[in-house]
Formats: structure tokens, C-alpha cells, sequence
């Protein structure tokens, strides 16, 4: 019988695989394979017992002549052209499938295998998701890159919906390579083997409620399942209180889907899967990202601890190890402080350290919580925030018929700047009047003022409050009051 | 046969019998109310049968009245001993998940541990009233659990508080026991002898 039906395809622009049959059954035995390309570079010949030879792919075209020496001799000749040739790339070998079973995510590394194709061309990928003992597609996914004359290491991320402790998970991959200069037939290569992530329902004697105490954010939509034992029988899964319709994922496995889950309680949603005997579950707990912290403002009553207050917006809904967390970043300074907050009041403070010889201060508070993070920024000169603490010990230190000195301590250190204090001056009949007094500020000290035009043998009352001199920001509150009769006239 | 008991030991005991059954009352109430209060707050079903928790003797116990007084005291003790240490284990619990969300179980809880670890001295107490060596307590505690997850954390709590309210009754029942006066002198017998 004569050959006929000769096919060729390339893998890699390079080398084809050209395949025969004959027109005849019976013994074909050895096989003289001789081929030229068109730029008449010798004829090469050889000898061949299988239907199949690799030999380059032409520029244009090859004439190829194939001698059977079997019952009977017959020789026929092909010219392939280059648009005959098919271009299917080798099946992409998948290098790794890694599971992140904490957040249900599946790492696909594979080597593009780009170093046998020309520099620049693009590659299409198509990878498939199947899921359960059926093999159930989940998604197929379009992956794009360009192949370097290198192999590349390529690297995809993909999150499930459910957890992958649910059932198994299977990989596949194609590939598509766009070599716009071959003009024969371009085809996807052949599906990879499928890699396997297998579920814990496929380990003997692995049980559970997926995911494991895991927190989402409102409104998500929630795969939960049950892997049971082998003598188990479920019979049914609830969400809170409310029971839910199950999907079954293999023998040993039984999945709920809640949407569009609303925010938990304090202690988290229970979700319980019933079994004939006995039960298991799981806690989810649902809340809020972090709002950007509102009217983030910082100020110093002593120079020793700057205090930052801020409105923290929505409440998070998520407790104890799960709660949002505060950390106050100086860029300057690169220093860090994380902040002690009570989840349940209101009003939210932070204290940082004031650095020596530092006044400008460039904060970045961060919030951040398993669901999100959100952060608020702040340039301050902290001279121009002094909010000093309130006056103590207000006392008399010398009393006339007209005028009195007084001194009073203020807890802080204010070397640095100027205060500005006024006393308040009050008496039975007359009206208060206020006595400003401005000094240098002093290291936890004392300071004295003296307040004049005051009449003989009267009852005064006299209450002090300091702020910064220079750069006014907030008074003190008032000190207590001190009460103090003038001297009798001489 | 420990002899009987003098009238100033019988008093002494029957006293603190009496002292410790309002005790175990009290508990017991409130520990119901906190039952209440659990299943509530943590998202449970009061119905929920939970397995018997590790590390917790069971309060039912056959032939209850063929034991001795040392016998049902130091069963008492081993039982407060192992609820004190699960409740103050709940209590870490509770404050590493709900942090001061939930305060007010957290309250209730410390001060359910407070009326087990008295109730615990007091049964120490009363083992040395009868000059009974008072057995240790392991060097550092039981063991510490294994980790378990927030959902069997929640189950476990449950089972501890509902075996907790079966002692506290089965308290009160041992203590009475312990003081009725012997048949037969009319004094309060020995701890070894009264079943």
C-alpha cells in the first residue's frame, strides 16, 4: 500500500511531527524517509520502522518522499507547505498547586516554556477549576502573558468561594500561543493533567465545619460545609437558628450557602451541622472594615505625652482578639506606638511620646482589623497644640489691702514656650474681672502673679486657667477656687 | 473506726455543713441564671445535648448513699478543684474573644468562680475538721486543653455550667448527709463512718 495521509505539527516553531498510514493494510517493515526544504540544502535521508519522524519545520515549504520496503514496494512523494503544518504548543506541565487553606486559595506556579519560542509572542491560557468526586467544573479563567525566549515561571492566585477543606479541588491548564509569523493552523495544546487538592473529606476519619472560626465582612456571601465520618448521617445545617438548604459535595461532605451574611453578635454566628449522633460547628463572625478614622486631633497638656483623640466612625462589630487595632506612626521619627482602645467607649485616645528636640509631628494612626484597615494623617507643631493641665495648689503668697500675690503649680514642662494665664477675680457685690498674666513657661514649676486695685477688707475669689502664649490653642480648665480676704486699710 | 465526734467538732461541723449548703444553694442559683444567660449570649440551643466534658467528674453517682463522709467530700473537692480551674479557663476564653463587648457575662462568670473557689476552701475546711489530709493539688494544675475552636470552646462552656448546677445540688444533698447526727449516739458520727 502506498503512504498517505501525511500530518505534521510543530510544538515549537522548530521541529514537526509528521505521521503516515498506508493505503493498504499488511507488513510495511523499514521505512526510507527523505526530506529537502526549499532552500535546496541537501536531501537528508533515513531509515525508520515507526509512521512517525521529527524533522525541522520549513521557512515555506519541504518535499518529502516516504519508501515502504514492505510485501511491496511503494514510494510517494509530499510537498508540505507550511500552512499544512499545525502549531499546537506542548501541554503545559504545572510546577506547583499550593493550597492557603486559611484564606481558600489556590497557587498555580507553571513554566511558560518560552524559551523555544521567538522573543515577544503572546501566550493565552485557559486555566479550569473542577471541584467534588465528579470533577465539577467551577470556572475556567483566561490568563495572558508574552513569552520571553526565557521560561518563565508563571504564578496565579485564585480564591474559592468555598473552603478547600470542603471537598477536592482540580487544576487544569491549556495553552494558546498567537505566533502571528507561522501561517499554518494554530490550535490550543492538550489540557494538563488536572492537579488535585484533596478535601477533608477525603482523609479517613477527618470531620469538621469549614471555615474554621473565620471572620467576613457584611453582606458577604458564606460557603459553609460539614465533613462528617464515614458512619455519619447528617441531617441537617443551620446558619444562627435558621436552617439552610444543603448541597452535597461528595458522601462525606454537605455545604450551606448564606448571603449577603449579616453582622453577627458579640460571640459571633454559630453555625451547627446535626448529625444523627452528636453535632459539630463553627463560628463565623461578621462585621465592618475599619471606617477612616474623623477629626483626628492631637495636643500636649505637658510636653512629656502627646494625646491624639479621633472619631472612629461605624463600629466594627468584631470583639476581643478580633477587634480593630490602633497603631500611631511618626514618620519623622519612624517611631510606632500602638494604642490601648476600649472597644465599647465611644471616644477614642492614643498617647505618644514627645521626642527631644522634635516640635513637628507627622502622624499616620492606622486602624486595621481582619477585615480592612483604613488610616488618617495629621502634621502638627506640637507648641502651637498646649492644652496645659488645670492649675493646682492656687495659693496666697502675699496679702495687702490692695493687691494680692498668688502661685500656683502647673504639672508639665513648659520651657519651650510662653504661657498665658488669666485669673478670674470675683467678689460678693462687683463684677468678675479677668487679670491676664503672661510668663515663660517652667519645668513643673510653680508661677506667681500679683493682682492689684483691689479694695481693703473685701472678700475676693479668685479661680486661674493658662494656655500658650504665642500660639493660643485650648485653656486649661479653671483651677478651684481660692478665697481670700484683702487687709484692712492702715 | 474513727472515734466519735466531740460536741464542740459536731457543733463546729454542723455549722459549717449548714454554711456550706446555703453556699451550694446560692451557686447553684446563679449558675442558672448564667446557664441562661450563656446560651443566650453565645448563639447556643438550650437543648443542645454536649458531650460530657473532659476533665469534669459527673455529679451522678451510683451507690450515693452507700458513701462515706470522706469519701463524698473528697469527690467534692476533686469536683470544685476542676471547676475552678475550667471556669477560670472560660473566663480567659471570654475575655481573648469578646474583650469587654460582653462584660456583663464576663461579671457573672468571675463571679460564679469566686462562689466555686470558696466553696472549694470550704470543703478544705472540712476535710480539716476531721483532721483529714487535704490532698494537693497537682504541682502546675491539669494540664493545659488543647486548643479547641471557638464553636467547641462555646459547647464546652455549656457542658461545664450544666454539670456545675448538677453539683451544686448534689452539694447540698452530700452536706446534708454529712450532718445528720448518728443514729445511735445522736452525736454527729466521724466522717468515716457516716455513709
Amino acid at each position: 500500500g502506498n503512504p498517505q495521509n501525511l500530518k505534521c505539527v510543530t510544538h515549537n516553531l522548530h521541529e514537526m511531527i509528521c505521521t503516515w498510514d498506508f493505503s493498504s493494510r499488511g507488513r510495511h517493515g523499514q521505512t526510507d524517509f527523505c526530506y529537502t526544504t526549499n532552500d535546496l540544502t541537501p536531501q537528508v535521508c533515513f531509515k525508520t520502522k515507526e509512521r512517525r519522524v521529527e524533522i525541522p519545520v520549513p521557512e515555506s515549504s519541504s518535499t518529502v518522499t516516504i519508501k515502504s520496503s514492505g510485501t511491496a514496494f511503494a514510494t510517494k512523494e509530499f510537498v508540505i507547505h507550511q500552512k499544512d503544518i499545525s502549531f499546537v504548543p506542548v501541554t503545559p506541565h504545572i510546577l506547583s498547586l499550593t493550597p492557603d487553606f486559611s484564606t481558600s486559595t489556590l497557587n498555580l506556579k507553571w513554566s511558560d516554556n518560552g524559551s523555544v519560542f521567538p522573543y515577544g509572542l503572546d501566550a493565552i491560557w485557559q486555566i479550569q477549576i473542577l471541584r467534588k468526586e465528579t470533577m465539577e467544573e467551577v470556572t475556567q479563567v483566561t490568563y495572558y502573558s508574552k513569552l520571553t525566549h526565557e521560561d518563565l515561571i508563571l504564578s496565579w492566585n485564585w480564591s474559592s468561594d468555598m473552603p478547600l477543606e470542603c471537598t477536592s479541588h482540580y487544576v487544569k491548564i491549556r495553552c494558546y500561543i498567537n505566533a502571528t509569523q507561522f501561517v499554518g493552523p494554530k490550535d490550543w495544546s492538550e489540557w494538563s493533567p488536572a492537579e488535585m487538592i484533596p478535601g477533608k473529606d477525603t482523609e479517613p476519619g477527618e470531620s469538621g465545619v469549614f471555615p474554621l472560626d473565620t471572620v467576613v465582612a457584611v453582606g458577604s456571601d458564606v460557603t459553609f460545609c460539614c465533613v462528617h465520618e464515614e458512619d455519619q448521617h447528617i441531617t441537617n445545617m443551620t446558619y444562627g437558628s435558621k436552617p439552610y438548604k444543603m448541597i452535597q459535595l461528595s458522601s462525606r461532605s454537605h455545604a450551606i450557602r448564606v448571603l449577603n451574611a449579616s453582622a453577627s453578635d458579640t460571640s459571633g454566628t454559630n453555625v451547627v451541622c446535626h448529625l444523627k449522633n452528636g453535632m459539630d460547628g463553627t463560628v463565623v463572625f461578621v462585621g465592618y472594615a475599619p471606617d477612616i478614622p474623623q477629626n483626628l486631633s492631637c495636643e500636649t497638656s505637658n510636653f512629656v505625652i502627646i494625646k491624639c483623640t479621633w472619631k472612629p466612625g461605624r463600629p466594627s462589630g468584631l470583639y476581643g482578639e478580633r477587634k480593630t487595632k490602633y497603631s500611631l506612626f511618626e514618620r519623622m521619627s519612624g517611631k510606632n506606638v500602638s494604642c490601648e482602645v476600649n472597644e465599647m467607649n465611644r471616644d477614642r485616645a492614643c498617647g505618644f511620646p514627645v521626642l527631644p528636640d522634635q516640635k513637628t509631628y507627622d502622624f499616620i494612626l492606622g486602624v486595621s482589623n481582619p477585615i480592612g484597615q483604613a488610616q488618617s494623617s495629621l502634621l502638627v507643631d506640637i507648641t502651637q497644640r498646649v492644652h496645659p493641665k488645670t492649675p493646682e495648689k492656687l495659693t496666697v503668697i502675699e496679702n495687702n489691702s490692695t493687691s494680692i500675690q498668688m502661685r500656683w503649680f502647673i504639672n508639665g514642662s513648659f520651657a519651650g514656650i510662653r504661657l498665658l494665664c488669666q485669673i478670674e477675680v470675683s467678689s460678693g457685690h462687683s463684677e468678675r474681672r479677668l487679670h491676664n498674666v503672661s510668663m515663660p513657661g517652667g519645668k513643673f514649676s510653680t508661677y506667681t502673679a500679683r493682682v492689684n486695685a483691689l479694695h481693703p477688707y473685701t472678700k475676693y475669689q479668685f479661680r486661674v486657667h493658662c494656655s500658650a502664649a504665642d500660639h493660643f490653642w485650648r485653656w486649661s480648665d479653671w483651677s478651684r477656687v481660692m478665697e481670700q480676704t484683702t487687709a484692712e486699710a492702715s | 473506726m474513727a472515734a466519735a465526734d466531740s460536741p464542740s467538732a459536731a457543733l463546729r461541723r454542723r455549722d459549717l455543713c449548714s454554711r456550706g449548703i446555703r453556699l451550694a444553694g446560692k451557686m447553684r442559683a446563679d449558675v442558672v441564671d448564667l446557664l441562661d444567660a450563656y446560651v443566650e449570649r453565645q448563639g447556643l440551643d438550650a437543648s443542645a445535648s454536649v458531650a460530657a466534658v473532659e476533665g469534669v467528674p459527673l455529679a451522678a453517682v451510683e451507690r450515693w448513699d452507700e458513701q462515706t463522709g470522706t469519701q463524698r467530700l473528697l469527690e467534692n473537692l476533686a469536683a470544685y478543684r476542676a471547676f475552678r480551674a475550667l471556669l477560670a479557663q472560660m473566663l480567659d476564653e471570654q475575655r481573648e474573644q469578646l474583650g469587654e463587648a460582653d462584660a456583663g457575662l464576663g461579671r457573672a462568670l468571675a463571679a460564679v468562680l469566686l462562689q466555686v473557689s470558696a466553696f472549694a476552701y470550704h470543703l478544705e475546711e472540712l476535710l480539716r475538721l476531721e483532721s483529714r489530709g487535704i490532698p494537693g493539688e497537682e504541682e502546675d494544675g491539669p494540664p493545659p486543653p488543647p486548643r479547641l475552636s471557638i464553636f467547641e470552646q462555646k459547647l464546652r462552656g455549656l457542658g461545664v455550667l450544666r454539670e456545675l448546677a448538677q453539683w451544686a445540688v448534689r452539694s447540698a444533698r452530700d452536706l446534708r448527709q454529712l450532718a445528720k447526727p448518728s443514729p445511735a449516739t445522736g452525736a454527729a458520727p466521724g466522717l468515716a463512718e457516716s455513709p
